[in-house]
């Protein structure tokens, strides 16, 4: 019996020494690995952000009033940025049309006059939402800065100053923003960056590895020798899971923490063993892409046709909540999911074990799932 | 000769630093046949596809049809003139579009007439008896159909240069011979010429003249007779008690010496056949010399002794580890296959196979693509469970001891399944590893393998590195590893340059003799049947024959008759008439026929009637014609009984 297990360990170890060296001297994979795991989140962090930045805005002055004028100058930096007049309808809806305006605010004549005799006057914005979240965004602001205005000339004319505002019986929102207090979307977009990528190679690389077996008739003579299919796999999936995980911590420690000062609150091994666990399931997916591949082209392939959706329904960019029910059912199907609940529960949150327990279980058990599955396809195709 | 059509001079072509080929000359005259032939890597592809204009070269001159191809523009000028049909099966067609629709295709590509495209197919699928299958998908062709498709699409556009790489190789014999035919017909009737490169030496006698490259340069230039008077000499045959120091004696006389099956074959540079005789004879004083022939050189003999024959000889070591049974095959059974069959879905790819291979014996198993070889191969190896039938492999059950059965084996496969971008000690490492082997019996076994395939210095290079010939090697040391009884090697010479293949089978053959290993081997190229101990021919999924070399010849021979060499000017012509006289086996070696008959003197009759003066000649049997033979019989039978579309 003892015997059995040394031979086992002798396999693994070889193989596994394999896959490391023929990993080590693919430099262009490699390369590829290094960028998405530091260039590539270090871009994502800091460039791609969801709050409204200077939004380029043209004004359409058809009053030129004192009071037209204090509401223009309302619209201030970061969120909205003057570009210039215009002054003709045509002449707006073309800056619209050619993407050189976003919102263009037209004040209509006796718009200062109307006020100032207490008739109520109205105001045109026209906001150009091809992005949604901008667009929205942009209405909302620009709704604030109007209302705060309407407000306060209102207040002026009943002859009260600012400081009666303060004595009216409003309702204030104090808000207390817990995990992220300055609000920074690096860490947000950074964090689930880092996991999206760390999923992309958890599925591409071991069936990268398998295929390039397949393609040089290598895994032929592997099937021959008394290696089993699990254990022709499991130093794929082993040493794949080792090698992105030193990505996550080349990202972690090189990028994120350094660069954008994420806090880790929680316990960093709870972080990398999950992630463990997590990359060495859906490799599952990977062997699946691997087996019905012929060719590393099919395998990328499908790979992204896997990871696609994987992506889109983890909740990284729109909760469960938010989704049409049916949606939300297959979510609660992808791994990912709840990974990224691990991930910012731990780094973020400084959540523990307990905390995390159901997440850890729904992540568990669909990567026992999604392994078991695709390694009994892989067995299938041997027999 | 008339004119030239194609005409280098110091031509060379570099990749990356390195040449491809260089310094080489060569014309190609209107209406030959021409052969370029060399291993992979010889530079054959470079030189074609400059011919064809697809390809720029650094060094020296070519000319095409009289035009210097110096430029983009002036290769483009020469283009409609060309047909080019590129290396690998079925590559230049389209795997979903039928056989019409490819053809089409290609005419419509080349902008050929409607009316002259519709005649010409019609032409070239009748010549290529392709027309009874014009709606099947290309995919679905036989190799041999795939390539003759893709000679159909070269020659759309009535080119009056064809240039076909490697189009016969992974074919199968039959219908190798058969493109052989049609291709020698259509040159013959359209007054084309070919430029035409293989990796096969037994088809060098097809071309009219032929260049042999080899690592980028020329060896030799000229028509079959002319090259082998370059090294003048002869062929001794014998079959020798005990055959493995008669080996030794002889190697080391003579070093172009090789074991077939239980015989030797030599080639001598002395071309007087009696004082060939008496020196073997005197070499070999004290053996039990049971039989003995001298016969004409072969094409591939003088091309090996070009190469430099002195290194055929390996630095395989004399002692090899756990000698076991020397001398000939020992009773043990290594490997028993009892009625297998297998089955995929309604699909019988192998139907009640039976045979046995004994300890220390070299078992071929012949047939062509899908006649079941590589099933058989899986099942015995216990990757493929059978559907039913028994066997016993290495001692063990297929059907209980699977796992047991694959600890015992080596195995090699066709793509030589090495790690290239692992180095040689590092393949050799990982599958010790897998086979279980402990640090020490690793690096006993890691110089043995050092030893036997002659890769010291070479340690540490990348597999990818290596030269087909050592490449080979490296993976038969790696089955080799954990010194299994038995071995199975599916076409392991594919892509390796005659001597590599030399090198390759003598040291199969010391591992047999010595040592007492079984092998079962399969290949493609019908001289190499000629070094087992025993053949199985499959077709159909099933054992059709299965007998020594020696036996299947003589078969033939007593049904078919003796093959006669027919020397004729006008040799490709003289098919159809002598088919039409009632002559099945007629085959066109370039300036030559092969005829298969037991009666020469009709035969002779026949020819005086052609016009032809000059009397067959007799040869010894090649195992191709014997499989082309017992193939093409099969096939008829099949036909008239109608159980194989």
């Amino acid at each position: 019996m003892k015997a059995e297990w040394q031979l086992a360990w002798r396999r693994f170890a070889v193989m596994l020494m394999k896959e490391l060296k023929q990993l080590g001297r693919d430099r262009v994979l490699l390369a590829f690995i290094v960028y998405a795991f530091t260039a590539d989140i270090f871009l994502a962090a800091s460039g791609v952000s969801l709050s409204l930045n200077h939004a380029a805005t043209l004004v359409q002055d058809l009053d030129r009033s004192p009071q037209s004028r204090e509401l223009l100058s309302r619209f201030q930096q970061p969120y909205f940025r003057i570009d210039g007049t215009v002054g003709q309808d045509a002449a707006a809806l073309a800056a619209l049309d050619q993407g050189r305006a976003m919102l263009v605010l037209s004040v209509p004549p006796q718009f200062g006059r109307d006020l100032a005799n207490g008739q109520p006057t109205s105001l045109a914005m026209q906001v150009d939402t091809t992005n949604s979240v901008l667009g929205f965004l942009a209405t909302s602001h620009a709704q604030q800065i109007v209302s705060q205005y309407g407000l306060e000339s209102a207040m002026q004319r009943l002859g009260m100053g600012e400081a009666a505002t303060r004595n009216l019986p409003q309702v204030q929102n104090d808000i207390r923003v817990w995990y992220n207090p300055n609000q920074e979307d690096s860490w947000f977009m950074g964090i689930s960056e880092m996991l999206n990528i760390a999923t992309v190679f958890a599925v591409l690389l071991p069936a990268a590895a398998m295929v390039r077996e397949k393609e040089r008739g290598t895994v032929e003579q592997l099937i021959v020798s008394p290696l089993s299919p699990f254990g022709i796999l499991l130093p794929k999936v082993v040493s794949m899971t080792g090698v992105i995980l030193c990505g996550v911590a080349l990202s972690l420690f090189l990028v994120l923490i350094p660069v954008f000062v994420i806090p880790v609150k929680g316990s960093l091994l709870l972080f990398f063993a999950l992630s463990g666990l997590y990359v060495f399931t859906t490799a599952g997916l990977g062997l699946f892409a691997a087996t019905i591949a012929r060719n590393l082209a099919q395998a990328g392939m499908l790979s992204i046709l896997i990871l696609a959706p994987m992506l889109f329904l983890s909740g990284a960019w729109t909760p469960p909540e938010a989704m049409p029910g049916w949606l939300r059912g297959l979510m609660f199907a992808s791994p990912l999911h709840y990974y990224l609940d691990i991930a910012f529960g731990i780094l973020l949150k400084g959540q523990g074990l307990a905390d995390l327990q159901s997440a850890i279980l729904g992540m568990g058990g669909i990567g026992v799932l999604v392994f078991g599955a695709g390694l009994l396809l892989f067995r299938r195709q041997f027999d | 000769m008339s004119d030239t059509i194609i005409k280098a001079s110091g031509f060379g072509k570099q990749y990356g630093g390195q040449f491809a080929v260089q310094g080489l000359d060569l014309e190609v005259h209107r209406g030959e046949l021409y052969g370029l032939i060399g291993p992979d890597g010889a530079g054959k592809s470079s030189l074609m596809k400059a011919v064809a204009g697809v390809l720029s070269y650094e060094q020296g001159q070519l000319e095409v049809f009289g035009q210097l191809l110096d430029s983009e523009r002036h290769a483009e000028a020469i283009k409609g003139r060309i047909g080019l049909m590129p290396q690998g099966l079925g590559q230049n067609l389209y795997g979903d579009l039928s056989i019409e629709e490819n053809v089409d295709f290609f005419a419509r590509l080349r902008l050929v007439p409607r009316e002259e495209a519709a005649a010409r197919k019609e032409q070239l699928l009748a010549i290529t008896r392709l027309a009874a299958f014009r709606h099947r998908p290309m995919k679905q062709l036989s190799g041999g159909m795939k390539q003759k498709l893709g000679l159909v699409c070269t020659l759309i556009h009535a080119p009056q240069l064809i240039i076909l790489d490697e189009p016969t190789t992974g074919v199968d014999p039959v219908s190798r011979r058969d493109f052989w035919a049609i291709l020698a017909t259509l040159i013959a009737g359209q007054g084309l010429t070919a430029l035409v490169s293989t990796a096969y030496m037994d088809e060098a006698s097809r071309f009219t003249r032929m260049s042999l490259l080899h690592q980028g340069s020329k060896l030799a230039e000229g028509s079959p007779a002319q090259i082998l008077q370059r090294v003048p000499g002869c062929i001794v045959q014998c079959r020798v008690q005990p055959q493995l120091s008669a080996m030794q004696r002889l190697v080391a006389r003579w070093p172009q010496c090789e074991a077939m099956g239980p015989e030797i074959r030599l080639f001598m540079p002395e071309p007087d056949q009696p004082a060939a005789r008496q020196q073997v004879v005197d070499v070999l004083q004290g053996l039990e010399c049971q039989q003995l022939d001298v016969l004409d050189a072969e094409l591939e003999d003088v091309f090996v002794a070009m190469l430099g024959g002195k290194q055929t000889g390996t630095t395989a070591p004399d002692t090899m580890a756990a000698p076991a049974a020397p001398g000939s095959a020992s009773q043990e059974l290594a490997i028993e296959a009892k009625g297998l069959v297998k089955r995929f879905g309604d699909f019988v790819a192998v139907g009640d196979v039976s045979f046995q291979v004994r300890q220390g014996e070299i078992f071929g198993l012949l047939g062509a693509n899908g006649a079941g070889k590589t099933t058989a191969i899986k099942m015995l190896t216990g990757i493929l469970p059978p559907s039913s039938g028994s066997g016993r492999v290495a001692g063990a059950d297929m059907k209980q001891a699977g796992a047991l059965i694959k600890s015992r084996i080596g195995y090699m496969s066709q793509a030589f399944s090495l790690y290239l971008d692992l180095s040689v000690v590092e393949n050799i490492r990982l599958y010790a590893g897998i086979y279980g082997l402990d640090r020490k019996a690793r690096d006993v076994r890691l110089q043995w393998i050092l030893d036997m395939a002659g890769l010291h210095g070479h340690e540490n290079d990348l597999a990818a590195a290596l030269p087909m010939g050592l490449r080979q090697r490296l993976a038969l040391g790696c089955a080799l590893v954990h010194q299994p009884r038995v071995l199975f090697l599916d076409e392991p010479t594919s892509g390796v340059d005659p001597l590599g293949r030399r090198a390759f089978w003598d040291i199969l053959f010391r591992l047999s003799r010595q040592d007492g290993v079984a092998m079962l081997v399969t290949t493609h190229y019908m001289s190499e049947a000629e070094h087992c101990d025993h053949l199985a021919l499959m077709f159909a999924g099933r054992v059709v024959a299965d007998a020594s070399p020696q036996q299947m010849k003589q078969q033939v021979l007593a049904e078919a008759g003796q093959l006669y060499r027919v020397y004729a000017d006008n040799a490709a012509a003289l098919v159809s008439p002598l088919q039409a006289a009632g002559f099945a086996n007629v085959s066109p070696y370039g300036s030559a026929l092969h005829v298969l008959t037991p009666d020469v003197e009709r035969l002779q009759q026949v020819l005086r009637g052609l016009g032809v003066e000059r009397p067959p000649q007799a040869r010894p049997i090649a195992m191709e014609d014997v499989f082309v033979q017992r193939v093409s019989q099969l096939e008829a039978q099949s036909h008239a009984t109608g159980s194989v579309a």
